[in-house]
């Protein structure tokens, strides 16, 4: 008992370890970053090389989300602030929160104000921030001390008129300043959002953030989950762990499972998400990672929502759907509430079926089917007409309907039959 | 705004005064109160795993994954979905997990908080920004725009969590009732409802980014949805959270949910075993089968002197004849909360019909409406219904000065070609659902109508008193009556003709409404109803 208690315990750890582990992005990008061509060391030369030769510079990272741009760009940021600590100052700016040009003008005054230690007044306006914004860049200028401004999720920016970006970008040309601007976007062709002016002071530099190649994925894969040898785990527990783990890397079914997944979802966000999912369903009783675990993920992954939402419904929600295609495939443009009863009670009496409730029942039905999103409203204009007059859509195609239908426990047979004509 | 005083009123005071006074007295706090750590965490007994999985039949595999997503203690997560169908037991699923687990947790739902502002400030609130002892029900920070949130969301935590970490070292939280461990779940609950917003295009993405932006390991997210994660795409992309899907509950589940807590659970089991399938056909929904339930199955243990017994083979046959009728009835019903006078009126009906055998499906009430209206707005009611259903330039001729309608004109032979366009005029009425009207149309229908009614009235009584003080009584509050229709949704206030500018109504009734009306008030309401 004692010894299944310890056992468990120190799956425990091990698997805090790894979770913690693939939580933190640093951890993650770190060995994918040490060769010398990657974006890593790209960025890192061309942040160095503005802040010892005290030169201005902007530039774009680009990729799809979960590709680790933010992520190696703190990486780079936190190695400079080592390596340079009084010369750097980052102000931090996201596209989500700070795309208002008042929002972001206050943000930036207010990051400037705790860098330095000086009083922030909530109440300044919006020429008060942006005088105190080329005020500081003039000063920090002539410190020689690097600005670096991180916008994230820029195409945000890019929307509207583009203030922020065009007074950031025009006092970066006066002497005085040294600051780089650093764009971070899941839009690939960002840079075609750019109003011509900010466009033509904006330097052309890109960054790619690509997915892994095939064996870097493998590399990276064991590497996160292998328990370090110097951790405060027992070394025979490390060495098993490590040991079927390895085993369990060359195995096909593995190997397949992966290459399944990493065909949907090709990031390395995604990949360390399914990973966290796995080792999340690590038995804790065993201590070791099994294929099960992964399988539990993928499939929890692969999920069909409509498919689930038409097992949820009841027959008669069944019936109301099925009256929907009917309707449809009579090429009747529209429908309601109402023409779907005519279609449901023609059923009836052509068919006799035993399922005929009255018209509130059915329009509990339909209701529940507008909640779920099977089914919705063609324009959401219509808040003055009651729920029974205004036309709906069916957001489902017949193909998965069918398929919905064939899979349901005890679905009449009579619905199939109408499906099939 | 000082509310504390000194409790020695020794001024002169009138009784109603000093009584509320001191009615406030007593439940005002002695001073504002603090809110602490412990306020973070459930802070009822804590669940043992085994009663976990007792109080949620047939969500065993649910709670177990929700176990492991989130983790041991201080370990990161994920964001997480948690989703399903309404009434699958999501949110008192995780509320209850939280409470097992025993760590700090802040709820926070997008019904109450139905704008961005009340959602950013409620959540702030519970990390317990210091309230003002005046204010006690207004929020320290105003908080509208997501920046401002993120800042202050920022400082909240880290304070909780300095907080937690420095508790952490102490006497063990089991003694003290104080929450485990040094992370803060932060949970949504009902996220559909945030699509409706109107600046759900920005809000949405942040929340789903709001692990991104926070960076801070130490917070976990967990949203709750009624709808599936393929309604929440947008054009910007997010870091999708980890799916949990609750499906609806099989039918074996809803036997053993329903079977709990039953005193006679025998009798009980054959009741479901009669009625949960037909029922199951209509909905899976546990509130809409509970309600429908508690009432069936006091009609069906109504023979049975005894209630505790345990019924036999031959007492379950019994049992069945008897519910048979009023299962069909009830499963034509939604949720049906009787007024009083009905109830007694059945009952009454009840005891006089106990020999005579009644078609099943009939109801001895078809005429009645259960529920009170003055004579002047089931006028109102049935004008408004008229003038929605009739098209206007017809108007004329069916409230002539006589007040009878001679629809019964000549019967011409339906054509083949007429009969076409009958089902086609049919097809676009159910389309296009009743008509608008002005306010003028409808008031001159309805004075027609009450005079029609006057003059029946006169036919039939030769009291003097009552009818003047009748009519001027109907059509003094007629606008007040109105808007109260309208409130009470039986008539919807459309939009503005773009050319004449007043606005337009719409009833919202259905015929068999409208009859029944009609016949409360011996109204002729077909004769004056247009079919083409």
């Amino acid at each position: 008992m004692g010894r299944e208690k310890e056992k468990e315990k120190l799956s425990e750890k091990a698997l805090n370890l790894l979770r913690s582990r693939l939580s933190d992005p640093n951890f993650i990008f770190r060995p994918l970053s040490d060769s010398p061509d990657s974006n890593y060391s790209k960025l890192k030369f061309i942040i160095s090389t503005s802040v010892t030769e005290a030169c201005n510079n902007s530039i774009l990272l680009l990729g799809p989300r979960g590709s680790g741009k933010v992520a190696v760009l703190e990486l780079v940021l936190s190695d400079l602030l080592q390596q340079y600590p009084e010369a750097i100052s980052v102000i931090r700016l996201n596209g989500l929160l700070h795309s208002d040009d008042n929002c972001a003008l206050k943000e930036i005054a207010r990051q400037l104000c705790m860098e330095h230690q000086l009083l922030f007044s909530k109440v300044a306006s919006f020429d008060d921030n942006s005088q105190f914004m080329i005020a500081m860049l003039r000063e920090c200028g002539l410190a020689h001390k690097t600005i670096i401004f991180v916008l994230d999720e820029f195409d945000f920016f890019a929307q509207g008129k583009q203030r922020l970006l065009y007074s950031l970008l025009d006092a970066m040309q006066s002497v005085n300043s040294q600051a780089v601007v650093i764009g971070v976007s899941c839009r690939l062709d960002v840079d075609q959002l750019l109003e011509k002016r900010v466009r033509s002071r904006f330097s052309h530099r890109k960054l790619l953030f690509l997915s892994p190649s095939k064996e870097d994925t493998e590399r990276f894969i064991e590497h996160i989950l292998s328990l370090p040898m110097d951790s405060s785990l027992p070394h025979n527990y490390t060495a098993e762990f490590n040991g079927r783990l390895k085993k369990l890397l060359s195995d096909e079914r593995f190997k397949e499972l992966i290459d399944t997944y990493l065909s949907f979802n090709f990031t390395i966000g995604h990949l360390v998400r399914f990973l966290f999912q796995a080792v999340s369903y690590m038995d804790l009783s065993a201590g070791f990672l099994s294929l099960g675990n992964f399988k539990t993920a993928l499939s929890s992954n692969q999920r069909q929502p409509k498919l689930e939402c038409i097992r949820d419904c009841s027959v008669l929600e069944l019936y109301m759907m099925v009256c929907m295609k009917r309707l449809e495939v009579k090429e009747q443009a529209s429908y309601n509430f109402y023409s779907v009863m005519t279609e449901y009670k023609s059923i009836h009496d052509s068919f006799q079926t035993s399922d005929y409730y009255a018209a509130n029942v059915c329009l509990r039905a339909f209701e529940h089917l507008l909640q779920c999103q099977l089914i919705s409203f063609i324009d959401n204009k219509g808040h003055n007409q009651s729920v029974e007059f205004r036309p709906v859509k069916l957001l489902i195609s017949s193909a998965e309907l069918h398929q919905g239908l064939k899979s349901y426990q005890q679905c009449p047979a009579i619905l199939l039959k109408l499906m099939d004509r | 705004m000082a509310t504390e005083e000194s409790p020695q009123v020794t001024r002169r005071a009138t009784r109603s005064y000093s009584a509320s006074n001191t009615a406030i007295e007593s439940t005002n706090p002695p001073e504002s109160y603090k809110p602490t750590i412990n306020d973070l965490g459930f802070r009822q007994q804590p669940l043992r795993l085994e009663d976990l999985f007792s109080s949620f039949p047939g969500r065993r595999s649910q709670i177990l994954e929700l176990l492991r997503l989130l983790g041991p203690l201080n370990s990161p997560m994920f964001p997480i979905l948690v989703y399903g169908g309404p009434s699958t037991g999501k949110t008192s699923v995780t509320l209850q997990v939280f409470r097992h687990l025993n760590r700090p947790f802040i709820y926070s739902s997008c019904i109450t908080c139905y704008s961005p502002r009340i959602l950013f400030e409620s959540i702030l609130n519970q990390l317990f920004h210091r309230k003002d002892s005046g204010h006690s029900y207004s929020s320290l920070k105003r908080c509208e725009r997501p920046s401002d949130f993120v800042n202050y969301l920022r400082e909240a935590l880290e304070n909780v969590i300095t907080n937690l970490k420095g508790n952490s070292g102490k006497v063990s939280s089991k003694m003290s009732g104080r929450p485990d461990g040094t992370m803060v779940y932060l949970v949504f609950d009902n996220l559909e409802c945030v699509r409706d917003w109107d600046k759900s295009s920005t809000i949405l993405p942040f929340l789903f980014n709001l692990n991104d932006i926070l960076k801070m390991p130490e917070v976990g997210l967990i949203f709750i949805s009624n709808t599936s994660p393929d309604t929440y795409y947008l054009n910007i992309g997010y870091a999708e959270p980890i799916p949990l899907y609750f499906p609806d509950y099989t039918e074996d589940d809803l036997r053993h949910i329903f079977m709990a807590n039953q005193t006679n659970s025998r009798l009980y089991a054959s009741f479901l075993d009669v009625v949960l399938r037909p029922f199951c056909r209509v909905t899976r929904q546990v509130d809409e089968l509970a309600a429908a339930f508690s009432s069936l199955f006091k009609k069906y243990s109504e023979p049975l002197s005894d209630k505790e017994v345990a019924p036999n083979e031959e007492m379950k046959r019994r049992l069945f004849s008897h519910i048979r009728p009023h299962i069909a009835s009830a499963l034509n019903e939604t949720f049906q909360v009787r007024s009083q006078p009905l109830l007694k009126a059945e009952t009454n009906q009840e005891t006089k019909k106990t020999n005579s055998s009644r078609m099943p499906g009939v109801r001895e009430d078809f005429d009645k409406i259960d529920f009170h209206m003055s004579t002047s707005a089931k006028y109102l009611l049935i004008s408004a219904f008229l003038a929605s259903r009739n098209p206007a330039t017809l108007d004329a001729s069916l409230f002539d000065s006589t007040g009878v309608s001679d629809s019964h004109k000549r019967k011409r032979k339906a054509s083949e070609k007429s009969m076409d366009q009958k089902e086609m005029a049919e097809q676009e009425l159910l389309m296009k659902g009743p008509g608008t009207f002005p306010l003028e149309r409808l008031l001159a229908i309805f004075q027609c109508i009450t005079s029609l009614a006057e003059d029946s009235l006169d036919e039939e009584e030769s009291h003097e008193l009552t009818v003047e003080g009748g009519s001027r009584g109907l059509m003094s509050d007629v606008l007040l009556q109105l808007s109260s229709l309208c409130n009470a949704n039986f008539i919807i206030k459309g939009g503005s003709c773009p050319l004449e500018g007043s606005t337009r109504y719409r009833t919202a009734v259905s015929e068999d409404l409208a009859l029944k009306v009609a016949r409360s008030l011996k109204f002729p309401l077909s004769k004056y109803l247009y079919r083409r």
